[in-house]
């Protein structure tokens, strides 16, 4: 059985964002993913201001990067938002983006190496008395918490890449694969299975999440309306081998980027083509959705995350994707 | 201004209506900055314990309703749901 998560972006005064998530709680997710943006609200305060008004639903960073927070940091956090919701504290990691943390002066450097090393020292720091740590990134030397975590975080790998993906198998206990066209999730669940296979582990020993663009709406064009925005940036982002695989032309790929970096928003969001918003996004009616996740099922999924923009009018999309898509997955 | 007294005069068939349409008004507010911040987490505190369509929830959202939105949602009770009553009493508050 697959279950749902959903992805926020704290670019909103808190209270809107802790609204929309109250009220995914009480529709029946089990999942809520925070991004950890710099440029947004912090990450660590919008999750605690939702372990307070939640009490069910798992929650946790989608995803958090070793470069900006140092692990013991993230391990600090992830332990003290613990005790605000037991049991519920999950962590995304993942590499990072280039651009963002260029922006802050950082480089990506080693990120496969980066990465593994973060969790290690996240696990052990939640774990043990006391952490010393030789590695090629990172090093700590009897860092040690003055209070007691003794906890167990579920660590999922936000992945895209082939050897990043391959990790994540090989260390997660979750992979959030940044897809949501049966294509992409295919070949990023076979890798996924190389990594497990690595270790001794099953497929089904990991939490293999779908983490997609997603909106939806009864009308088709209006779903498709609020993907534009997210697809240009995703297809402006998109890696050659991916474009190829969906056949988007690259040129027209980069002729948006340029136009997103110029701020030419009409020229840029313009460009999407239907073909990007069916590569890039999982949009459409309920229906539509339904049939787009079912497809993704068969690649082997475990949760789907349904990420920004989630409809032209948040509130409603979450009532909707309650309403009619979640209950075909949970009867 | 006293919006418990306020919410007993709108009628109990209107008032999902109601709280539905000010809910979107104030999720899609561009004055979503001037929500003041004890107005904010009693918002979410009604949201987390129930509907916002009983007295305390539908008290809750009408005052941040009538705080960020308030020409569109005087504009909502007066034209759309014909409470000028209600329109009355919050502008005498």
């Amino acid at each position: 059985m697959v279950e749902f998560g959903i992805e926020f972006v704290p670019s909103e005064p808190y209270w809107k964002t802790l609204f929309y998530a109250i009220q995914a709680e009480k529709r029946g997710f089990n999942y809520l993913w925070i991004t950890d943006h710099f440029n947004n609200r912090n990450v660590y305060v919008t999750l605690t201001a939702a372990a307070l008004h939640t009490e069910r639903i798992k929650l946790g960073p989608g995803v958090t990067n070793p470069y900006l927070i140092n692990p013991v940091i993230t391990a600090q956090a992830v332990a003290s938002l613990n005790e605000m919701a037991p049991s519920r504290v999950i962590l995304g990691i993942g590499a990072g983006d280039k651009t963002t943390l260029r922006s802050t002066g950082l480089e990506m450097q080693k990120p496969l190496t980066a990465v593994k090393e973060c969790v290690e020292i996240v696990r052990r720091m939640v774990s043990e008395k006391s952490v010393t740590f030789e590695g090629e990134v990172f090093k700590t030397s009897d860092a040690k918490f003055f209070f007691k975590p003794k906890m167990r975080i579920p660590v999922y790998v936000g992945a895209q890449g082939p050897k990043m993906l391959e990790l994540a198998g090989n260390i997660g206990d979750g992979v959030l694969i940044n897809a949501g066209h049966p294509k992409d999730v295919d070949y990023a669940v076979g890798l996924v299975k190389k990594g497990v296979g690595q270790v001794g582990k099953r497929l089904t020993d990991v939490d293999v999440a779908a983490y997609t663009s997603f909106s939806v709406h009864e009308d088709l064009k209006k779903a498709a309306e609020a993907a534009v925005p997210v697809v240009a940036y995703v297809a402006a982002g998109s890696p050659d081998v991916v474009l190829q695989r969906h056949g988007i032309n690259q040129e027209k790929a980069r002729k948006i980027g340029e136009a997103l970096k110029a701020g030419k928003w009409g020229e840029a969001f313009g460009s999407v083509s239907s073909e990007m918003i069916e590569a890039f996004s999982v949009c459409g009616t309920p229906e539509m959705c339904i049939e787009r996740i079912n497809d993704l099922l068969k690649s082997g999924i475990s949760q789907f995350v349904v990420g920004s923009p989630i409809g032209p009018n948040v509130r409603k999309s979450i009532d909707l994707i309650s309403e009619r898509i979640i209950p075909e997955f949970t009867r | 201004m006293d919006y418990h007294r306020i919410v007993k005069m709108i009628p109990v068939e209107k008032r999902e209506k109601l709280s539905t349409k000010l809910t979107d008004f104030i999720l899609k507010s561009k004055n979503a900055d001037k929500m003041p911040s004890s107005l904010a987490k009693t918002l979410l505190h009604h949201w987390q314990q129930g509907p916002l369509t009983n007295d305390a929830g539908l008290a809750v959202i009408l005052e941040v309703a009538v705080t960020l939105e308030s020409d569109k949602t005087l504009n909502l009770l007066g034209e759309e749901l014909q409470l000028s009553d209600v329109v009355t009493a919050i502008r005498a508050e």
